[in-house]
């Protein structure tokens, strides 16, 4: 049966990361997974506005997931940054009625009502369900691929409002990843936060969360990263590059979306898995993407 | 340039004026501030925080200041320099919402001016576009990616005015 979603893109995806909209839409297409243009979307709400004011980011957050109820959709979002706000809101919204009442008051004279009924989804939540079609679809074996996963921190936590995974051992996308054969590596910092909400208030901070999590990835002796959200990957595919450990070593590695390696696997063409736009190299592992 | 926030360095040699039951009462009203008092100081936010050895005053000091009612508490730098990652949310043994805290304690630092200049930039451009960034339209169209569906800004401009976003700091 076809599932049928409006899709959140957020700001980051449109703006840095296209080729991860773009391999999704892919994944989508050869899944049979409808995605629907979320029409009027503004920025998810994002943690940004939730640190300066709260009833704003309820307010912009709440529109969103009222402009999809209103139209009868569920919402889904490849981004752990909107997927953690709007999960976020609905949560707030569905458990406090004052803050409820107060958005519903401002969303009133646009002719939108929060009530909570409309779903909201991470992509991979949505690929996991299909696990079973994507194994089937597996063409291109994706053998000698160690991936450090990084599932990022909304994906998953706190898993009362993420309601996906194991918040303290997390499986379910590393599983997606070992269906194309490649291995999901065991490494000491995979839960850790990549550090990039600190880059608006201190980059060095999060450069140097980045380089300790590029220690424990490379001490893994993964070949690539592998993410499910661009603000993580801002740090892995943009802050990553030249990136070294204290005594000089780079400690460079490949950053890949998880809808890019299964695209990947699943013989879809490399256009639109737009590998090209990866900026950290992919030259290790060109050969075994078949790239 | 010097930063207006995480001015509270140290513990060492510092007076506090008074103990404020008030400022206590405030935060834990904040959302997830109901639980605020259940704390007994275990640390393991602090075990399992990535900014633990970043910061001057580590995430169960500020639990411990807010039980004390300490509002320089806004001062320290744990408050801008909590990355949002939920692990000590997640793991507290006495199910204290201590990330959600922090986010009301960044709101109220915020009115007061103590913020790091990035998030005034940041909130400028929710304000005027609605979006944190703009779309990078050559590279859509490399992948033949449609163009993001348009907003109209009036709409979101109508709610922040609404909740005074841009006059937050009036309130003080």
């Amino acid at each position: 049966m076809t599932q049928s979603y409006e899709v959140f893109l957020g700001c980051a995806i449109p703006s840095r990361f296209n080729n991860y909209e773009s391999s999704m839409r892919a994944v989508a297409k050869a899944l049979d997974i409808e995605l629907i243009d979320f029409e009027g979307a503004s920025c998810c709400g994002t943690v940004v506005l939730k640190s300066i004011d709260e009833n704003s980011w309820l307010s912009m957050s709440g529109r969103n997931i009222a402009l999809a109820e209103q139209r009868g959709h569920d919402i889904v979002t490849p981004c752990n940054g909107c997927f953690g706000s709007l999960k976020d809101t609905n949560h707030v919204l569905h458990d406090d009625a004052t803050y409820r009442e107060k958005v519903n008051a401002a969303l009133k004279p646009l002719g939108l009502e929060y009530t909570g009924k409309t779903k909201i989804r991470h992509f991979v939540e949505v690929l996991y369900d299909l696990r079973g079609e994507i194994e089937k679809k597996i063409v291109h074996r994706l053998d000698g691929l160690r991936v450090a996963f990084h599932p990022g921190c909304h994906l998953i936590r706190p898993s009362n409002v993420a309601g996906f995974d194991d918040p303290e051992l997390p499986r379910k996308v590393d599983e997606l990843i070992e269906l194309t054969g490649a291995k999901s590596v065991h490494w000491d910092m995979k839960l850790r936060c990549c550090g990039s909400p600190l880059l608006i208030a201190s980059e060095a901070v999060a450069v140097k969360i980045l380089q300790e999590k590029m220690i424990s990835a490379n001490g893994a002796g993964a070949n690539c990263v592998v993410t499910n959200c661009p603000a993580c990957h801002t740090q892995f595919d943009i802050q990553q590059l030249g990136l070294k450990d204290d005594a000089g070593n780079s400690l460079e590695l490949p950053a890949l979306f998880v809808t890019q390696i299964l695209g990947a696997a699943m013989g879809i063409d490399s256009e639109p898995l737009g590998f090209e736009l990866n900026r950290v190299s992919l030259d290790p592992i060109r050969d075994i993407l078949g790239i | 340039m010097t930063e207006s926030w995480g001015q509270l360095k140290t513990f060492t040699g510092k007076k506090f004026k008074a103990l404020d039951a008030e400022f206590t009462k405030e935060v834990s009203n904040l959302i997830g501030g109901k639980d605020l008092t259940a704390c007994f100081q275990c640390a393991k936010c602090s075990a399992g925080c990535p900014v633990s050895d970043k910061v001057n005053i580590q995430i169960h000091e500020v639990m411990r200041m807010l039980l004390f009612g300490l509002k320089e508490v806004l001062e320290t730098d744990m408050v801008w320099l909590c990355s949002t990652c939920y692990t000590c949310q997640e793991r507290c043994p006495q199910g204290i919402d201590i990330t959600d805290i922090l986010f009301g304690l960044k709101n109220m630092a915020f009115k007061k001016g103590i913020t790091p200049t990035g998030y005034l930039g940041a909130r400028q451009s929710l304000y005027d576009t609605g979006r944190l960034y703009e779309p990078t339209d050559w590279e859509r169209d490399d992948l033949g990616l449609d163009p993001v569906p348009e907003l109209n800004i009036k709409d979101t401009k109508m709610m922040l005015d609404k909740m005074k976003l841009m006059k937050l700091e009036e309130d003080e």
